[in-house]
């Protein structure tokens, strides 16, 4: 089945709002809780189809317009059923300027003998924030079907104005890899990816250096700076949940922090504006001040001279 | 010059480019014992070589070569420099990526390098690339009458040196035991080279997740005797 979602958030004064979206069967796009809740936009794109078949083929198109800020969630776990011939999905991800994107979907459960492709091509503007997870499953574990899928591919790539500046390319192939053993799954049954990509990288790194300092028992991660103002964090674990839960916290911590800093620069903006707009019209009253001085020695001179 | 003992001097483990130094996420391996013998250096030797390596330095290595065969320009290279520093994404192993490929090009330039390897080294310098070692070295390889199939398996030969030489001091493992793996994966490097060109398109920059994770907490390692 051939499906779309798509989504455009623009900013109306201190509020960003849907316009212009579209969805069809079985997908549903709605406000998650009350649209003005919140500044923010907040959307949910829900499924009345009990996963991903075979031949399916999702595009979904996400233009967050400047200024505005978004938090996309789904509704469950994305179940890929078995295959014969596999199941795509496209997201074309729109970033324009001081916008913010939130998406960590819930995990992706590739049952036996699933096949599917994902590629995800994001384009962002410098001053944009992309806050970007995913979750990938062994399969469902309780049915003895661990490790069964027979092919999963998601493909992440960033540009910024238009150059590349980050590809992920996780391709998993259980008949041809070792997928439960060193480099892939090494024993555990989930494994996660965590993009932050912003002008506020830097400090966000710094920040998780201090929070993210001590290890976990049920999760083994990993993060660094991947360059181009991007942080990258990677996980293992053997519950979903957990993960989806990780991803999540540290998720609003990086929206948190992205807003914080907004605001910063933006009163730092203000208060320059202001300071330049007072500049000026000292310089006005200087400049009218000296004239009429000038003009008043003047009339001296010649007064005297008269 | 002699093509042979120019591939020989430049893949030598003691070529003076710093590349001991690095052990690209195998000290962390090490570290949490999850490399602990013989069996396991082997193991992860292999799939080194065939999941991580050939998907990616190996694969950008001959994207450079072909380049250089073909119709070079400036422009391509820095694109193809531009796409191998998207794929790497650990900080350390971008760095080792870059600083190995400065040293190399510095080195080499010394043995009348080809304009092309100069005009690289300077993009490096300047920040117009991101510097990549199997670029560098596929560059100047070519530029010698080396052959493609040699130099490759110099290449991936080199790699798998590293692995069993930080094997046999961190783990350790014996000298034996690592001669016996350096000679028992000949056939594996043998089969990657003759099908590198091959390799499904879709495939490049293939990560292997945990891997890519072991090499993002070396950064934290309590104790590191390796930079990467």
């Amino acid at each position: 089945m051939e499906s779309r979602i798509n989504i455009n958030v623009e900013r109306e004064n201190q509020y960003s709002v849907l316009k212009e979206s579209f969805h069809n069967a079985p997908y549903k796009l709605t406000h998650y809780g009350a649209p003005r809740a919140q500044a923010h936009l907040e959307m949910i794109i829900m499924s009345a189809s009990p996963g991903i078949l075979d031949g399916d083929r999702l595009t979904i198109n996400i233009n967050v317009k400047p200024e505005a800020h978004m938090k996309l969630y789904t509704q469950s776990f994305n179940k890929l059923h078995s295959m014969k011939n596999g199941a795509f999905q496209d997201t074309i991800v729109n970033l324009k300027e001081n916008s913010i994107l939130h998406y960590i979907p819930h995990p992706v459960t590739p049952f036996k003998d699933s096949i599917f492709k994902a590629e995800n091509t994001i384009n962002m503007d410098t001053s944009a924030t992309l806050i970007w997870g995913d979750i990938l499953g062994a399969g469902r574990i309780y049915m003895n079907e661990a490790f069964l899928f027979n092919k999963v591919h998601m493909r992440t790539r960033l540009y910024r104005n238009n150059q590349l500046i980050f590809t992920d390319n996780q391709c998993l192939k259980t008949a041809d890899q070792p997928v439960r053993d060193m480099l892939f799954f090494e024993g555990y049954t989930h494994q996660a990816t965590f993009i932050y990509c912003s002008p506020f990288a830097t400090g966000m790194k710094a920040e998780m250096d201090e929070i993210l300092a001590g290890e976990y028992e049920d999760i083994s991660f990993g993060f660094t700076d991947a360059g181009e103002n991007t942080v990258l964090l990677r996980a293992l674990g053997n519950d979903g949940e957990l993960l989806y839960s990780f991803l999540s916290m540290l998720g609003q911590m990086c929206w948190e922090y992205t807003q914080h800093q907004q605001s910063l620069l933006f009163s730092v903006e203000d208060q320059q504006t202001k300071e330049d707009a007072e500049a000026e019209l000292v310089q006005e009253a200087f400049a009218t001040k000296k004239k009429k001085t000038m003009s008043a020695a003047k009339k001296r001179k010649r007064s005297t001279a008269a | 010059m002699n093509p042979l003992l120019t591939l020989l001097q430049i893949n030598d483990s003691v070529f003076p480019i710093g590349s001991f130094t690095h052990s690209y996420g195998l000290e962390t391996y090490i570290h949490k014992g999850l490399v602990h013998n013989s069996a396991t250096t082997k193991s992860y030797a292999q799939s080194m070589l065939r999941y991580n390596m050939y998907y990616n330095d190996a694969a950008f290595f001959a994207k450079a070569w072909q380049l250089c065969e073909g119709k070079f320009s400036k422009v391509k290279l820095l694109e193809l420099d531009q796409l191998v520093s998207s794929f790497k994404s650990p900080y350390e192993i971008r760095q080792a990526s870059k600083k190995l490929a400065i040293r190399f090009l510095k080195v080499v330039e010394g043995f009348g390098a080809a304009r092309r390897c100069k005009s690289y080294l300077k993009a490096i310098q300047s920040g117009e690339a991101g510097g990549h070692y199997p670029i560098a070295f596929a560059m100047y390889a070519q530029s010698q009458s080396i052959s493609y199939e040699d130099a490759l398996s110099a290449f991936y030969y080199n790699t798998l040196n590293g692995i069993v030489t930080n094997c046999a001091k961190l783990v350790p493992i014996s000298q034996m035991d690592g001669q016996q793996i350096l000679f028992d994966l000949q056939g594996l490097i043998q089969e990657l080279v003759s099908s590198q060109a091959d390799m499904d398109e879709d495939m490049l920059g293939n990560c292997c997740v945990a891997q890519d994770l072991r090499c993002m907490q070396h950064e934290k390692l309590y104790t590191r005797i390796y930079i990467s």
